[in-house]
């Protein structure tokens, strides 16, 4: 083979999920009628900001070798406190601060922080007391959900001040700023994953954990890190689900890890660790979304979101494993 | 001679129930090569990760350029000034060749305060490191999974070379060299001996161990069986030593 056809072949398996992307937004503009409009486009973009960000959190725990499972509900529980302190009907308390914009930063921060306090937790039973990753969030996944259950007494929080919402509604260029918040999210990890010590730490991490040891890199430091960053992530998340509902009900989020799980697999990170790139998630993310507006187009029930879903999550562990042999081949 | 580079003390370790090692002592020059040699079991890996701060020993003691030494960890060995290449490699083969090169101690420079690998310059680095070896990898950006297993421990003892320190600890590292590779491979480490540094390679094959050491150190169950100069032992000597058949001359002691 010579080195321009090899070129371009790992070219196509590097980015795949976006030429994936591409046909199915292509297929689907053909197809489907009404499809093919901008509006759908920027509503492809709007409808996956939240589970864009929670994917990135996720992401970063799978390449470095580990796994969250408590993403949703860590974005359900900061949502909820979001909820209760600056909603004004249901259980919400309606606190007031001035001057009004200030409730911006300090809803955010307190998203962050319940978000990276839970995370905090996870990466240290991980790390430092050295238990299963999948069976810690896995734990974390239920009892914070339990949390959210008891503090709301499972009812909802309604109204959310105006100067929050205002982030869901303010347009820039057709997109919501929550969805800028998305899009910047992601460039700013991309960046971080690819350009910097620590991203590149992590992947090697991933990769091999005993190597990266032996090279004096502190593994155990960086890995908790990765676990508060997916929590502090899942907590921005949660603060965009508020906004977006106004508000927060006690099952708020649910179904959305299996999705983000969805999106990062589909986008080509592999659950072995080491290997994986933000912008494929990002793709996953849209070709999701891409899907589901699909569905809601041609008027086909939503449960079949879920199965075609699942479909392309195995799709994609298979692709994945195609593209391995075809990589063999090439080295 | 001036003091030794490193001094063990009757350093012991126990996994559970098993003494792997049951009081080692002998010491380590600066430029002197040191072949640890002894069969399967004999505890050399042992040794070697608890120097290289990967292990923490049972009890004895280490004296590095004469002052107490103890590594709690890998990090602090390397800060110390101590290299070490591992039996079973450790490259992250998901990484390409430079980032291996360069892994934990990367080259950054700052953008707008952030470090940013600086790609450029590492690969310069690299480039060089492994043209002055003679070592042949078609393109430094492959990740390493594509590489051959002699092309991975040629990385590995490139590294060693390009880093220097103080002490490098080599633990079969020609397992999977060819014979030219292998010849080059002992070459660098006599070039970084003539640099001053302290160097030891555990090896099985008795030739390697004659051919580049100035010490040969035989371990046998857990315990120091030799410690000769290469010039006044025989490789038959040595191979008694290591199964325990005593012949004289041979012994303990020098
Ligand atoms: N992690 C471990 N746990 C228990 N026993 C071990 C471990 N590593 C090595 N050993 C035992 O310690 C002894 C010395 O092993 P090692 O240092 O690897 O020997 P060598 O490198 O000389 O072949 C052997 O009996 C081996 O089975
Ligand atoms: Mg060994």
């Amino acid at each position: 083979m010579n080195p321009r056809t090899r070129h371009a072949l790992e070219f196509v398996l590097d980015n795949l999920v976006w030429f994936m992307l591409l046909f199915v937004l292509v297929v689907f503009s053909i197809f489907i009628p009404n499809y093919f409009q901008l509006g759908i486009f920027a509503n492809i973009i709007e409808a996956s900001s939240v589970l864009g960000v929670m994917s990135i959190g996720l992401a970063l725990v799978i390449i470095a070798g580990h796994m969250d499972l408590s993403v949703e509900s860590v974005a359900a529980l900061s949502a909820m406190a979001v909820g209760i302190l600056f909603c004004s009907s249901g259980i919400g308390l309606g606190v007031q601060l001035h001057p009004e914009w200030l409730m911006v930063p300090v809803s955010l921060l307190l998203a962050l922080a319940v978000g990276g306090l839970i995370g905090a937790f996870n990466g240290y039973l991980v790390v430092r007391v050295k238990m299963s990753a999948f069976i810690i969030t896995l734990a974390s996944y239920i009892w914070v959900r339990g949390l959210v259950l008891v503090i709301s007494g499972g009812r909802s929080a309604q109204d959310l001040a105006p100067a929050i919402r205002w982030f869901g509604i303010q347009r820039l260029i057709g997109l919501p700023l929550t969805a800028w918040i998305t899009i910047a999210c992601f460039v700013v990890f991309s960046l971080i994953m690819a350009k910097t010590p620590f991203g590149r730490h992590l992947v090697m991490i991933g990769g091999n954990e005993t190597a990266t040891f032996r090279a004096g890199i502190r593994v155990n430091r960086n890995l908790i890190i990765a676990f508060v960053l997916a929590g502090a992530i899942a907590g921005l998340a949660g603060w965009l689900l508020a906004i977006r509902t106004s508000g927060a009900t006690a099952n708020l989020g649910v179904g959305l890890l299996f999705n983000a799980f969805a999106a990062v697999v589909i986008g080509g990170v592999s659950l072995k660790g080491g290997v994986g790139t933000l912008p494929g998630v990002y793709a996953g993310v849209l070709l999701l979304s891409a899907i589901n507006t699909a569905i809601n187009l041609m008027g086909l029930p939503a449960n079949f979101t879920q199965v075609i879903h699942g479909l392309l999550v195995l799709a994609a562990v298979l692709l994945d494993a195609f593209k391995q042999t075809i990589r063999q081949r090439l080295a | 001679m001036s003091e030794p580079l490193l001094v063990l003390d009757n350093v012991t370790k126990n996994y559970g129930a098993i003494e792997a090692l049951k009081g080692i002592s002998f010491s380590i020059g600066r430029g002197e090569v040191v072949a640890l040699l002894g069969d399967n079991g004999a505890g050399k890996s042992t040794l070697v990760k608890i120097i290289a701060g990967g292990l923490e020993p049972t009890s004895g003691r280490m004296l590095f350029e004469g002052k107490e030494f103890l590594a709690r960890s890998p990090a602090e060995a390397k800060a110390a000034g101590i290299e070490t290449v591992y039996q079973d490699l450790s490259l992250c083969t998901n990484v390409d060749v430079v980032a291996n090169f360069f892994m934990g101690r990367e080259i950054t420079r700052k953008v707008l305060g952030i470090p940013v690998l600086d790609e450029r310059a590492m690969e310069v680095v690299v480039e060089k490191a492994l043209a002055s070896a003679g070592t042949r990898i078609p393109s430094l950006r492959t990740n390493v999974e594509h590489l051959s297993g002699g092309q991975r421990q040629a990385i590995e003892l490139n590294r060693f070379v390009h880093w220097g320190g103080k002490l490098v600890l080599l633990d079969e590292p020609f397992a999977a060299l060819g014979v030219e590779q292998t010849r080059r491979g002992l070459d660098m480490i006599r070039q970084v001996a003539s640099q001053g540094i302290g160097v030891v390679i555990i090896t099985h094959i008795m030739q390697q161990a004659f051919q580049v050491a100035d010490r040969i150190v035989v371990i046998r169950q857990g315990v120091v069986a030799g410690d000769v100069a290469r010039n006044k032992t025989s490789p038959d000597a040595v191979i008694n030593m290591i199964t325990g058949e005593t012949l004289a001359g041979a012994g303990p002691g020098s």
